[in-house]
């Protein structure tokens, strides 16, 4: 088995909020748990998804294990170092081997440089390569994302969308990391343009040797990339396991509604059989959620089909006994009381 | 069920980009027709031209040196009117070898002469939902006045009082929990899922004759999404309310079409009944048609995990548009037979089967032509 190439342990990841008058005054803050103790791990040459809704915290946890923005707490290892505290400077040769593609096509693309530009800027920020061994880079990094040559004098207005992502990921791959986040990498994409990018970073990481951590919204792309899948739902894991079984036999309630609702818009036979009727029935009836005042207790209990059909279990709703990850088996993860 | 409510003929949408210097053609020769009490959805991808499609009908096309022709008949009330009627006289296209060189445009009074012909017909015949309805609604104005404003400009109900309860009936009827106090709500103390079906029931409060629902999940969550999916099948089935749909998702198109247009390109590749155009073995069916529907990753890719089927090239941009069929550069079912005609002629949207049109030279009926 390959080694473990990032582990994340408790990690907490806190924004505080002024709002209004009353705490300007007071100075009060409030203190929203963006990120509330994950722990996961990813080992080379694989690919981890990481699903939920908007606002449930994946794209904070990409950016902190990257240490694009700190951690509030917990511990993040790289390669068998800890990151979790080490200084810009002291981050800056490892800022190589971790990158991170961004759901913004313009992300990293600087309107005003040629598409030749950005990659040699990119090639020369590690490094000091000479011009040939630049030109022999570029030339090389356009094979490996599929662009035309005549693309290199391209301002980034004047590519489509689909260029726009491929010189973007260039533009990472430039660096030669190890690990990459891609944050939404498909979601701006219109759908056939999706199925080339999809194909093109499986690709990357078969002759990369590229890791993925893959945050996606889009579920049948990330069961098909992805060898795990970890489900977020407010800040937390609340379940994890081996993709087909997160899609076809999920332990936790909240994974059978997130691939219902799929199924629901379209009507496949094989997602279907995630849902059950319960959920089907339940899930109408869902109320609005809070992510600033989450339910004490297991906070998915407001909205959970589960919790009702139960009659209301007191351990659900109990503040001290929020529901923890426990194995089910296979190193499949849940935490839910009754999965 | 056979009267059209709704026929756009020829319909011609461009506009001028400066930085490129160049007309784009946004919609070029569009036919289509919206039968009372169906639902069209018109799938395609960004640049496909069904957007402005949906804008020209509602009269909101203003931009800059941007021009419509051809027809959109508005048929209510028993009686039938253009919506585009005499706009010809305040703007002049001259072509050359099919390609638009010149526009000569009396932007004011084109303005004037579009808001002349819309009064009456936006807002309350055709009423519009769109993508990302925080943005469409007015955020100093609470969801309730908002409503109230509506039904008293568009229907008989003038009274304050029964225009409120309109209202609240209108966003019970939208599944929006505890309507009376979100009545008093501010778009941006609720979520996007609700703030849409705000939305919706401002648009249905009006009691138009057509909904053009523009978008109406993207970019909202997914299990959002599949709850405003629900909500527009349940109030289609309640009100029978005819609907023009866009979107890219063609899970959704699927779900809530009676007859689905697909367009590439400024065009109508493919238009017919919406089980027919998604059949999994249709005999007929463009190949920008079956390419989109393969890109999806069937439950037997992700099982096999193999590679998804891209549709190769970039999506056409309406300035170069080419001589032949416009999908010609990214089709991979050309064969010898069909490659001049292919490259040289675009081809006419032509029936298969009754009903089912299909702009291909593949199919023999094409080829008569």
């Amino acid at each position: 088995m390959s080694r473990t190439i990032l582990e994340v342990t408790d990690l907490r990841k806190d924004y505080s909020q002024r709002r209004g008058l009353f705490s300007m005054l007071t100075g009060q803050e409030r203190v929203i748990p963006a990120v509330d103790g994950v722990s996961f791990y990813l080992r080379e040459n694989e690919t981890v998804g990481l699903v939920g809704e908007s606002g449930c915290g994946k794209t904070t946890i990409g950016r902190t294990v990257l240490r694009l923005t700190d951690a509030s707490s917990g511990r993040i290892v790289f390669d068998g170092r800890d990151i979790t505290n080490l200084s810009r400077a002291e981050l800056r040769p490892l800022r190589r081997e971790m990158q991170m593609i961004f759901q913004d096509l313009d992300a990293g693309l600087n309107p005003e440089m040629r598409v030749r530009d950005i990659l040699r800027e990119a090639l020369t920020v590690h490094e000091r390569p000479s011009d040939a061994e630049i030109t022999r880079r570029i030339r090389e990094l356009l094979e490996q994302v599929s662009l035309k040559d005549s693309k290199l004098a391209n301002f980034p207005s004047e590519l489509s969308g689909g260029e726009k992502r491929r010189v973007g990921i260039a533009r990472v791959l430039a660096v030669r990391p190890r690990l990459i986040v891609a944050d939404e990498p498909t979601s701006a994409l219109d759908i056939s343009i999706q199925a080339q990018v999809v194909n093109l970073l499986r690709d990357l990481q078969k002759n990369l040797g590229l890791t993925y951590l893959f945050i996606s919204h889009d579920l049948p792309i990330v069961e098909l990339v992805s060898e795990k899948v970890a489900v977020m739902y407010l800040g937390r894991i609340v379940e994890m396991g081996l993709a087909e079984n997160i899609a076809h036999q999920p332990r936790h309630p909240y994974t059978g509604i997130l691939w219902s609702s799929l199924a629901d818009k379209q009507t496949t036979e094989v997602t279907r059989r995630a849902t059950n009727v319960a959920v089907e029935r339940e899930r109408r009836t869902w109320g609005v959620f809070d992510f600033e005042q989450p339910a004490s207790g297991c906070r998915f209990a407001p909205r959970c089909p589960l919790y009702k059909d139960k009659g209301r279990p007191a351990v659900c709703t109990d503040p001290a006994s929020e529901p923890q990850l426990r194995d089910v088996g296979h190193g499949h993860v849940v935490a839910c009381h009754f999965a | 069920m056979d009267s059209p409510l709704l026929a756009i003929e020829n319909l011609r949408t461009y506009f001028y980009s400066r930085a490129k210097r160049a007309f784009i053609r946004s919609v070029d020769g569009v036919s289509l027709g919206v039968t009372r009490g169906e639902t069209l959805g018109i799938v395609g991808e960004s640049g496909s031209g069904k957007s402005v499609t949906a804008l020209s009908a509602a009269g909101l096309v203003s931009a800059g040196p941007g021009v419509i022709s051809g027809r959109i008949d508005l048929h209510s009330n028993g009686a039938r009117r253009n919506l585009l009627d005499g706009l010809e006289k305040y703007a002049r296209v001259t072509e050359q070898d099919g390609r638009v060189v010149a526009v000569e445009k009396d932007e004011l009074g084109w303005r004037k002469h579009s808001e002349t012909l819309m009064a009456g017909v936006r807002g309350k015949e055709i009423a519009m939902i769109f993508q990302n309805p925080r943005s469409a609604l007015n955020p100093y104005s609470t969801i309730g006045k908002q409503l109230v404003e509506t039904i008293r400009l568009h229907t008989n109900l003038r009274g304050e009082r029964e225009a409120r309860e309109r209202a609240v009936h209108w966003l019970e009827r939208v599944r929006i929990d505890s309507p009376r106090l979100r009545f008093d709500n501010f778009p941006y103390g609720m979520s996007g899922g609700m703030c849409q079906r705000a939305m919706i029931a401002m648009a249905l409060s009006a009691e138009p004759s057509l909904l053009i629902a523009d978008e109406p999940t993207t970019g909202l969550d997914a299990t959002i999404q599949s709850r405003i999916v629900d909500l527009l099948a349940e109030l289609k089935t309640e009100t029978g309310i005819t609907t023009l749909l866009i979107s890219h998702d063609i899970s959704v198109i699927q779900r809530l079409s009676d007859r689905i247009a697909v367009m590439y390109g400024g065009t109508v590749v493919e238009a017919g009944r919406a089980a027919e155009v998604l059949a999994p073995e249709a005999k007929a069916r463009h190949p920008y048609t079956a390419a989109l529907l393969a890109s999806i990753p069937s439950a037997e890719t992700i099982r096999r995990k193999s590679y998804l089927q891209a549709i190769e090239g970039e999506v056409l941009d309406t300035i170069e548009v080419p001589r032949g069929c416009r999908f010609y550069g990214r089709c991979n079912r050309v064969t010898e037979a069909i490659r001049e005609n292919c490259a040289g002629l675009e081809p006419p949207l032509e029936e298969v089967s009754p009903g089912h049109k299909v702009r291909c030279w593949l199919y023999p009926a094409a080829g008569k032509a």
